[in-house]
């Protein structure tokens, strides 16, 4: 007796003093047409919702209502309400849709189309299109400043990083990149940018105000050919000390210290790790691994992978509740 | 009729060439995912060193045997699983020195199917570039002879007619440029998974 409440006391504490907090991830599928929710507590698949074809960017809205899916084969973002998880309407971007961008308001949402060069603005409240902003290339990456005044575009074609004014939606800047530009990641205080080059190998980080690149973070894995190195996704902790880049067909995710700009530590993940989305207590990081289609959990404090999850079909996108 | 096809040729000849800027280190490899000519060991393998069962799988018969079955993409996945489960938990206090042999085969016959594939790839990708040119080169000359003074109607429509045909294999020929582009990555993740299940066992 004295013993079971022994432990009753000891769960009891151990509750208190490690509050496990449960968060929502969805993934798309770009492959299989569908989103998975994955409980991060129980870490499995709870939910696997049909959405259009080739999902890809994916994104809540700010209040955490909804889950904005880019389905670019069907040219739509698709509207899911978090809490039936199912898709309860769409966002009329323009043709194929690769991924968005909103500014921190929540108001305002950026969509690069890759087939016709052009970024669609769509104001969220009114779920209405605003209008177009030519870029003049095919857009892939992009994130915007946290200030919402300048949005980044990264074109595959060009091999240049194109800041856009977001008030007069006009290139005010390009900087010249690796090959192939596949993402761009602000520190949470504005003053770097950072551009993951896939066939470049690099990830090269821009001073916004003066549209320079300033440095760069170099690969390199003991045994493993260079063409296998993509830098693809980051990441960033809120501190702006560490930044996580998935390295693609290398099948590891990059530990940068954010100061030296160096790899401190990589992480066998799984095949073709693409994109990643850290839980609000930054406990836990998540990525897709586009070819072994799972998911693998990091635990940021250990940099240690802990957990795989099979989800769809070539998993890209990921987002968290917050 | 002839003219849509043949601009939609032209446009899709174009297209593919500048959609994605190309690797500048491998002018002629036509798939969207850039292209790693060969796997490396560190990305399939995380498991103890490999040492000399890299040459040595080919004299084990057993081993050599269930490669080649495992290899087969034509082996449902599952069931490969289970032979390797099945081969390994029959090896006893072999169980390491099996583990090793048989993913050091894996690997080596994975990655040469694999070479094989690309190479191929891009030896089409080489002719669908040359087939093109000539589509530009022939369309210009039809435009012309559509535009002299003194039209040869017989002419024009010999040359519509082979330039239909020529854009037709050229399309089909893409099509399956594209389908193919999925056997690299095929590989690749039947390597892994049976990497993974090898390393499971072996713990």
């Amino acid at each position: 007796m004295l013993r079971m409440w022994r432990i009753g006391l000891l769960s009891g504490l151990a509750l208190v003093a490690a509050p496990a907090h449960a968060f929502i991830a969805y993934v798309s599928n770009e492959k299989s047409n569908t989103v998975s929710v994955i409980d991060t507590e129980s870490w499995t698949v709870t939910k696997t919702i049909k959405v259009g074809q080739r999902p890809r960017g994916i994104d809540f809205t700010r209040d955490g209502k909804f889950v904005m899916v880019a389905v670019g084969d069907d040219d739509t973002i698709q509207m899911i309400d978090a809490r039936t998880q199912a898709v309860v309407d769409s966002l009329p971007s323009g043709p194929d849709p690769e991924l968005f961008a909103q500014d921190a308001a929540g108001k305002l949402l950026y969509v690069a189309n890759e087939n016709d060069n052009t970024v669609t603005v769509i104001d969220l409240e009114r779920r209405t299109r605003l209008g177009d902003i030519q870029v003049g290339v095919e857009p892939e990456g992009m994130t915007i400043s946290p200030d919402g005044k300048t949005l980044i575009n990264t074109s595959e074609t060009t091999n240049m990083a194109h800041f856009i004014d977001t008030a007069s939606r006009q290139i005010v800047a390009n900087v010249l990149v690796d090959a192939r530009p596949r993402f761009a990641e602000f520190k949470h205080d504005a003053s770097e940018v950072w551009v993951s080059s896939e066939i470049g190998g690099t990830v090269s980080i821009i001073d916004p105000g003066k549209h320079e690149v300033i440095g760069k973070v170099n690969f390199e894995i003991p045994g493993l050919r260079k063409e296998a190195i993509q830098p693809v996704g980051i990441g960033m902790t809120r501190d702006d000390k560490t930044a996580f880049v998935a390295l693609g067909p290398a099948n590891r995710i990059a530990i940068v210290d954010v100061a030296s700009r160096k790899v401190t530590k990589y992480l066998l993940v799984g095949q073709r790790v693409w994109h990643m989305a850290f839980t609000p207590d930054e406990k836990y990081l998540l990525t897709t691994n586009g070819v072994s289609n799972d998911v693998s959990v990091i635990d940021v404090a250990a940099q240690k992978v802990i957990k795989t999850i099979q989800v769809g079909e070539l998993p890209w996108g990921i987002a968290i509740a917050p | 009729m002839v003219r849509s096809l043949l601009m939609a040729a032209l446009a899709f000849a174009v297209s593919t060439a500048a959609a994605r800027a190309a690797d500048p280190r491998y002018p002629n490899w036509p798939c969207a995912q850039a292209k790693v000519p060969e796997i490396s060991l560190a990305a399939v393998w995380s498991g103890p060193s490999l040492d000399d069962a890299e040459t040595k799988w080919k004299d084990d018969a057993k081993v050599t045997a269930l490669v080649s079955k495992l290899s087969a993409r034509k082996t449902p996945m599952d069931e490969a699983e289970k032979s390797v489960k099945e081969f390994l938990a029959g090896s006893a206090a072999d169980k390491t020195a099996n583990a090793k042999l048989l993913f050091a085969g894996l690997f080596d016959t994975l990655n040469a199917q694999r070479s094989q594939v690309m190479n191929g790839l891009e030896r089409v990708s080489s002719k669908q570039r040359q087939a093109a040119e000539k589509i530009r080169e022939e369309t210009i000359q039809l435009q012309a002879l559509q535009g002299a003074a003194s039209r040869d109607d017989s002419k024009v429509e010999a040359l519509s007619n082979e330039l239909i045909w020529k854009t037709r294999i050229f399309e089909d020929r893409n099509k399956v440029v594209r389908f193919v582009c999925e056997v690299p990555t095929a590989i690749d993740q039947r390597l892994f998974a049976l990497g993974r299940v090898i390393q499971q066992e072996m713990e």
